[in-house]
Parts: C-alpha cells; sequence; structure tokens
C-alpha cells in the first residue's frame, strides 16, 4: 500500500509538474498549449543526444532545457500570437498549438527514429528504502524538485512584483497594458518557464521511460488531466494537487485492478472529479469553500 | 489657470472606432498644463472611445495625440502608460485578487527602479485619501465602491503622468463618495495635475473643470465654460444630454 501510495506522488510529481507547465500558460494568455508535452519531449530527445555523444550529463540537460525554452517560446509566437492579435476571443490556437505539436513530434521522430534511445540514468540506479517501501533515488528527486518548483512558483507569484503583475495580466490584460505592462513580453516569459517546468519533467522521467519522440502524446495527456482534476485553470498550483492525486490514482489502479488499468482508470477519474468538481478539486485554497466572485469582478 | 500657449494635451482631426465604423469623426480638443476639461455627453456619445484612443487601447485610430511634445498616436499602449498618461477606467477595472497596495504599487510599474519616488507617489495617495492607508493590506474586491474608485483614481497617480483621464468616477456612487472624489479631484488641481474628465453628471464637470466640451453622435458639438452653464446654458446642455 505504501509502496502505491509513494510511487504514486513520484509520478504524479511529474504529471503536476506538466499540469503546471500548462496552467501557467494558461495563466496568463489563456489558452492551452497543447505542445506542452512535446516541449517535454524536445528536452529528453536533446539531452539524450547530448549525453550519447560524451557530453556532461548536466551540460546536456541544460542544453535540453534551454531548447524547450526556445520552442517553447516559438510556439507562442507562431501558434499563438498571431491569432490572438486578429482576435482575442477566438478558438483558433486549439488547432494551431495542436498542428505545432504534431509538427516538433514528427521532426523529432524524423531526426532520431520512432523508436527509443538511451537517456543517463541519474540517479535511477539508487534505491532507497522507506519503510516497507522502496523508491529509487530518482523518484524521490522527482518529488523534491516538484514541491520546490511548486512552492518557488507561489512564492514569485505571490510576492514579487513579476508575479503580481503575472497576477494583473491573468486578470484583465487590457488594464495591464494600460498600467504599462508589454503583455507581449510577459506573455513570453511565462512560455518560456512553462516549457522549463515541462523540461524539467522530462529529465527527471527520462531515466525511466528513455528518449522517444512520441513521449509528449501521453505525458501531455496526463498534465492535461492532472491540470483539469487540480483546477489548475484558476490556480496553477492547483495543477500539481492534481497531478498527485492522479499519480496516486494511476499507481493504485495499477496494482489493485491489473497491471493494464492505468490506462483508463485515469480517464474515469476525470470524469467524476468534472462531475463533482467542474472547475477542479483545488481551485480555491479550501477545497470545501468555494467564494463567489464578488459582483463587480464580472464585466 | 490654463495655459492655452502649450496644451499638454493636443487632439487634432482624431477619428476613432472598432471594426468598421468610427465611433468618434474629427475629434479636436485641448487640455493646457494645470488644466482640468470635461468632456460631457450621453451614453453612446463616444466620450470613453476618446480616452481609450488617448491610451491607444482603440484598434483603429486616425488624426493627431500630442501629449506634451510627444505624438502618441503610433505609439502602443504600455509606452503611452508609462509617464505620458494614465487612466482611471470606465468600471474602475481593479486587479480584484489583489490588495490595495499592490494596485497602487503595479500603477507605478516603469518607475520600479525609482523606490524613492515610489515611496512618495505612494505616500501622496494615502495623504489624498487616508482611508485607503488603513486598508492597504485587503483585497480590492473587499472594498465599497466609493473605495474602489480611491485606488483606480491612486493607481493612476503612481505612474505619475503628464495627464490623467478619468472615467466618470462619479458614477454608481454614494452622494458622500462622489463628494470625495470631487474633493480629490480639486486636490489634484492643486498639485499641478492635468485632467481630462469624462462625466455624465453636470455639477461635477462644472465644480471641477475650467472648461467643458459637450459630445453627441461622436463629434464635439459644444464648448463652453462652467460660468455660461450657470448663466443659462443649462439648456444647451439639457439638448443634448436628453
Amino acid at each position: 500500500m505504501l509502496q502505491f501510495l509513494l510511487s504514486g506522488v513520484a509520478i504524479g510529481s511529474i504529471y503536476g509538474l506538466i499540469g503546471m507547465a500548462l496552467a501557467i500558460s494558461f495563466y496568463v494568455t489563456r489558452i492551452i498549449n497543447f505542445a506542452q508535452g512535446q516541449l517535454m519531449m524536445v528536452t529528453v530527445m536533446i539531452t539524450a543526444e547530448l549525453a550519447s555523444s560524451g557530453h556532461p550529463v548536466w551540460l546536456a540537460a541544460a542544453a535540453g532545457l534551454a531548447s524547450s525554452c526556445i520552442i517553447g517560446i516559438l510556439s507562442y509566437l507562431i501558434a499563438v500570437r498571431p491569432i490572438l492579435l486578429s482576435n482575442r476571443f477566438s478558438f483558433g490556437w486549439l488547432v494551431s498549438t495542436l498542428g505545432f505539436a504534431v509538427i516538433v513530434e514528427n521532426a523529432a521522430a524524423y531526426i532520431w527514429g520512432p523508436t527509443s534511445q538511451a537517456f543517463p540514468p541519474i540517479l535511477n540506479s539508487i534505491s532507497v528504502p522507506i519503510g516497507s517501501a522502496v523508491l529509487t533515488a530518482q523518484q524521490i528527486l522527482a518529488i523534491v524538485t516538484a514541491a520546490v518548483l511548486a512552492a518557488g512558483f507561489e512564492i514569485v507569484r505571490r510576492y514579487t512584483l513579476f508575479g503580481k503583475l503575472g497576477m494583473a495580466t491573468a486578470a484583465d490584460p487590457e488594464m495591464a497594458s494600460a498600467i504599462g505592462a508589454n503583455t507581449t513580453v510577459v506573455a513570453i516569459v511565462a512560455f518560456a518557464v512553462s516549457a522549463a517546468f515541462a523540461g524539467i519533467a522530462g529529465l527527471l522521467i527520462g531515466p525511466t521511460t528513455f528518449a522517444n519522440p512520441y513521449l509528449g502524446d501521453t505525458f501531455g495527456t496526463y498534465g492535461f488531466i492532472a491540470m483539469m482534476i487540480g483546477g489548475g485553470t484558476e490556480r496553477p498550483i492547483a495543477a500539481m494537487f492534481g497531478g498527485i492525486l492522479l499519480g496516486v490514482c494511476a499507481e493504485g489502479a495499477n496494482g489493485l485492478i491489473n497491471s493494464q488499468a492505468s490506462d483508463w482508470f485515469p480517464f474515469i477519474v476525470l470524469v467524476v472529479i468534472l462531475i463533482v468538481s467542474p472547475k477542479g478539486l483545488f481551485s480555491a485554497s479550501n477545497p470545501l469553500f468555494r467564494p463567489r466572485r464578488p459582483a463587480s469582478a464580472s464585466r | 489657470m490654463s495655459d492655452q500657449s502649450a496644451p499638454i494635451l493636443e487632439i487634432n482631426a482624431l477619428s476613432a472606432g472598432y471594426g468598421r465604423f468610427d465611433v468618434v469623426r474629427d475629434i479636436g480638443l485641448t487640455v493646457g498644463k494645470g488644466e482640468a476639461v470635461a468632456l460631457l455627453g450621453p451614453n453612446g456619445a463616444g466620450k470613453t472611445t476618446v480616452l481609450r484612443a488617448i491610451m491607444g487601447l482603440v484598434k483603429q485610430r486616425r488624426g493627431l495625440i500630442r501629449i506634451g511634445s510627444t505624438d502618441v498616436s503610433n505609439l502602443p499602449t504600455h509606452r503611452i502608460a508609462r509617464g505620458l498618461a494614465a487612466i482611471a477606467p470606465e468600471g474602475r477595472r481593479l486587479f480584484l485578487d489583489q490588495s490595495v497596495e499592490d494596485n497602487l504599487l503595479l500603477g507605478a510599474l516603469h518607475l520600479r527602479h525609482d523606490r524613492a519616488r515610489v515611496e512618495r507617489l505612494r505616500n501622496s495617495v494615502y495623504e489624498l485619501f487616508p482611508v485607503l492607508e488603513s486598508y492597504r493590506h485587503r483585497l480590492s474586491s473587499f472594498l465599497s465602491g466609493g473605495e474602489q474608485q480611491m485606488v483606480a483614481i491612486g493607481r493612476m497617480l503612481m505612474s505619475d503622468p503628464e495627464i490623467m483621464l478619468l472615467d466618470e468616477p462619479s458614477v454608481a456612487l454614494s452622494p458622500v463618495a462622489v463628494d470625495i472624489v470631487v474633493k480629490a479631484m480639486l486636490e489634484l488641481r492643486k498639485r499641478g495635475a492635468s485632467l481630462l474628465l469624462v462625466e455624465q453628471r453636470v455639477d461635477v464637470a462644472t465644480r471641477v473643470c475650467d472648461r467643458l466640451y459637450v459630445m453627441a453622435h461622436g463629434e464635439i458639438v459644444e464648448e463652453m465654460t462652467p460660468d455660461i452653464v450657470r448663466s443659462g446654458g443649462m439648456s444647451i446642455l439639457n439638448k443634448y444630454l436628453g
């Protein structure tokens, strides 16, 4: 039981990071970047490529993260901004970000081939017994990294001027520009940060999944579920809680139902949670008490 | 009080609107340094569109808009907002999930590296509206309408702009709150601020402003002074204001 719980939290931290990545770009621009999973894949592929050609792992990982950030910014400039400029309320980004995802994925499959490549093990070979359960050091690293990043994001959002500006841009982009904010720059930073979150998730899971160009599909979907059940559309950090819940459910289903159950069980969880709580479980700081928005907030 | 030789805001032959047609046409107006000018008119006359055009918030605009010596007609909004013009917009549009103080500090975004100046500006806002200082850590969504309007005016002051644009600051406020807002605008004038005030209430406009423009159907149709309004111009105004 403890084993399911702990490995669920570990994989859930990864889902949560991708969920937060989706939520961060959604928070500022109100669009969902369907290429988020592919941004994670880019980090994994570049890191694997550089590590296997003899570069030190830390350098490979840094280069992988940087590539994800660059492609994340490109996804905003190519697939999102032109659409929002022509019509701020258009849903064209649904198709354009999905198209961007397909292009990135196929480019990766073209470059590296459709099969998995080796990925540096990082800390995957060290086992740590915790009570009756055993985790790899890599899993513990995932949990700790996710906790640090989630807390760090929340601190920046609440207590720094840039975080407050992000909140202002999220709430009312036009008014944010009327106080002197360059909302394009804010959006670019949000997309870069969100690509970095996805990339870090990739570095944490890479040793387990190895480097595969289609990695983005699965993890993008699980990240999306994490965001939806957590309520990341309202508060980015809620996606992390959603991810951990999802991870525990999936691992639990694998262990208690059968070894394929994690393929379908999370979707049932998603449906049930969205029926019970359409905005996600953790969209308000207290899940049982959701204050109505004040009347003056509606325009 | 007005210095007509060097207007702080000069608008000439401005047409602006959304989509295919212009909401306002051929607008010309000036605001002198230290002057307060009102734009009066019924709903839908285009008053708000004039303010939004000055801030660069309207997609299509043609004609000249100059603030001080800067031609802002082709500047993006965030550049105009950095010390040239600032707006207390219609509906106040505070950042409701943030505190009063954070709303004010965000107003001074372009001055963020000059902490002493931000401090001075913030203190001057609290001097103008002492009640805000006691609410500084409260979420702005928890304030009354009058208090929210004070925050909106305060946020506008925080960027230390050349010209301040106020869009119906008296709307939907109690008489007491209207009085506080009017006194605040008079105090701003004493401090030398230049104001362009959009109003539907003639009494508020005549108490605060040196000159009044009347708008109807997207055009400026009259220009008068508060004295003319008091000595019979009211009937002309009533014709337009309905």
